[in-house]
């Protein structure tokens, strides 16, 4: 878990960055605190051609129909996010109102990719539901099979070329998923208190001094016996 | 009655009688008893040898012994009518198993050719009454009707034989083309050891010949359905090349195991064809945790990758944007 600004590590349920401080609250400044009306594709900057939309959108809605909690979304623009795809795919995810999403597919269960045509860029942002499931470098290995494509400005065949391979990463950690949940929560599992980890340690301690205080109780009666 | 009989054999031969001279040459060993009957030599005078003269030329001729002539009774027979049957023999001169044989393969002939084949039959040696004329026979029985060819065939002596055609095909086929046909026919008899064979033989080279006839009187045309065609050869099935041994068990092999191998090929393609069809249509859950937001976001703050696509030169690792834009913002 990074900070979409400083792209530090940081813990979980932090509510500003520890490293940076940054929060929602500064990029909702910037773009806005309303939500954001948008559908699954939303191709802002023109770059898909009208003939590849139907592919696109038939990407979407297989990916929809074979993960049933989850949906994609693309969003292109042009200068968004002033040079940070990161802080911008952020903000969008938690602002944004898909209309074409059954309601039952919360945001939580969103994935979003956003393309930049101005800095040629790309990224990937997720919902809380995937946090267990989904690494960052999962998404740049996704992203790498889409790279060729947009080279090449066919960014239609570079989004289904993506969208197929996050297909097969998530039906990976379906199966793993279903195998041992608890390996995935222990991910996500909230951390404990600090005042819990003390406690814990001096448990610990008291444990082991008991272990080293019975041992010349026994060789004591071992001594009457004899 | 005893004295009779010697007295008659006295008087016939009278028996040997010994000398003095006998006696004496028996004890000199110059004679020995019955030695005559043990020698070769006829001790009896030879006969006088006939002396016979040569015969004269006139004598020969009229001595050599009249050729048979066909009998009165058997003339109607044979020259009376247009012959109901195709072999006309009514001397009996074949078997009835040969000439039932002959007659079959004359009608069939018949069936089969526009010009009939009437075949007169006489033995070896025998001689039309000089009063019957041939061609006059010919033309007064097969003027009119199918053409026929006639052969007058002498039963073991082929080479006697005669042809006449009937007049309606006489101008078309010559008498040079008659005696061609003739010829082959009796060099195919004599091909033969015996006179049925000969007679079976002859008869099929001039029905042979006949087709020619046919032709060449027009009455048959290569169109005719009714003549034999020559057809187009079948093809014949190409050579196989001889195969080789690895080739040979191979096709062994496959002949021991390749229903099988079909029958699993087929299952494991069903098999493969209802796991894809399951594949596609499976659907992928995950469980849902409790994960407390971060940074202010209500529902995402799962940052990703960032990747420019900018440069057509660099690798996409190598374009991967990992740095903080602090400076930007």
């Amino acid at each position: 878990m990074k900070c979409p600004r400083c792209v530090q590590v940081i813990h979980r349920g932090a509510n500003l960055c520890p490293h940076c401080g940054f929060g929602i609250g500064e990029v909702d400044q910037r773009y806005g605190h309303d939500d954001v009306v948008l559908r699954r594709l939303g191709d802002v900057a023109g770059l898909i051609r009208a003939k590849d939309r139907p592919k696109v959108s038939a990407a979407l809605d297989k990916f929809c129909k074979r993960f049933p909690q989850l949906f994609f979304a693309v969003y292109t623009g042009s200068g968004q996010g002033g040079g940070n795809l990161r802080q911008f795919g952020f903000w969008l995810l938690n602002r944004a109102a898909f209309e074409d999403v059954p309601v039952d597919r919360p945001n939580e269960a969103g994935i979003l990719l956003v393309i930049d045509a101005d800095s040629k860029s790309a990224a990937v942002t997720w919902g809380y539901q995937l946090d267990p499931f989904l690494t960052e470098e999962d998404t740049f290995f996704c992203l790498s099979r889409a790279h060729a494509y947009w080279l090449e400005g066919r960014f239609a065949e570079g989004i289904v070329r993506m969208i197929d391979q996050l297909e097969k990463v998530l039906r990976k950690r379906a199966a793993q998923a279903r195998r041992d949940p608890e390996k995935f929560e222990r991910k996500v599992a909230a951390p404990p208190r600090t005042g819990e980890i003390a406690r814990r340690i001096r448990e610990g301690h008291k444990q082991h001094a008991a272990a080293h205080t019975v041992v010349p109780a026994e060789s004591q009666s071992r001594e009457v016996a004899g | 009655m005893l004295s009779a009989g010697v007295a008659v054999a006295a008087s016939s031969v009278p028996l040997p009688t010994w000398t003095p001279e006998d006696k004496e040459a028996v004890k000199k060993g110059q004679l020995v008893p019955g030695l005559s009957l043990l020698t070769e030599e006829s001790m009896a005078d030879p006969l006088p040898k006939a002396v016979a003269e040569p015969p004269k030329p006139e004598e020969i001729a009229q001595s050599a012994t009249p050729t048979p002539v066909v009998g009165d009774q058997y003339l109607d027979a044979y020259f009376g009518e247009r012959p109901q049957h195709f072999l006309v023999d009514p001397q009996g001169l074949l078997s009835t198993k040969d000439a039932r044989d002959r007659e079959n393969f004359l009608n069939y002939h018949s069936s089969d050719s526009a010009i009939d084949l009437f075949v007169y039959l006489f033995d070896a040696h025998q001689e039309i009454p000089s009063e019957v004329r041939e061609e006059e026979i010919v033309e007064r029985h097969f003027s009119s009707g199918k053409p026929a060819v006639v052969v007058y065939y002498y039963l073991g002596a082929p080479e006697r034989s005669n042809i006449y055609v009937s007049p309606l095909i006489s101008d078309s086929v010559s008498a040079a083309e008659q005696r061609r046909a003739l010829a082959s026919s009796v060099e195919e008899a004599m091909e033969k050891p015996d006179k049925v064979a000969q007679f079976e033989a002859f008869c099929v080279q001039v029905a042979i010949r006949i087709y020619w006839m046919e032709r060449a009187t027009g009455l048959v045309t290569d169109e005719d359905p009714a003549t034999p065609q020559l057809r187009p050869l079948a093809k014949a099935p190409k050579k196989e090349k001889e195969k080789s041994a690895l080739v040979v068990k191979a096709e062994a092999i496959a002949a021991e195991w390749g229903p099988m191998a079909g029958i699993m090929g087929g299952a494991l393609t069903i098999v493969g064809a209802g796991l894809s069809l399951a594949r596609r249509r499976t659907r992928y859950r995950f469980p849902v945790f409790e994960v407390p937001p971060r940074m202010g976001g209500a529902h995402a703050a799962g940052i990703g990758a960032v990747i420019s696509f900018g440069s057509t030169t660099q690798s996409p690792s190598s374009q991967r944007n990992e740095v903080p834009d602090y400076l930007g913002l």
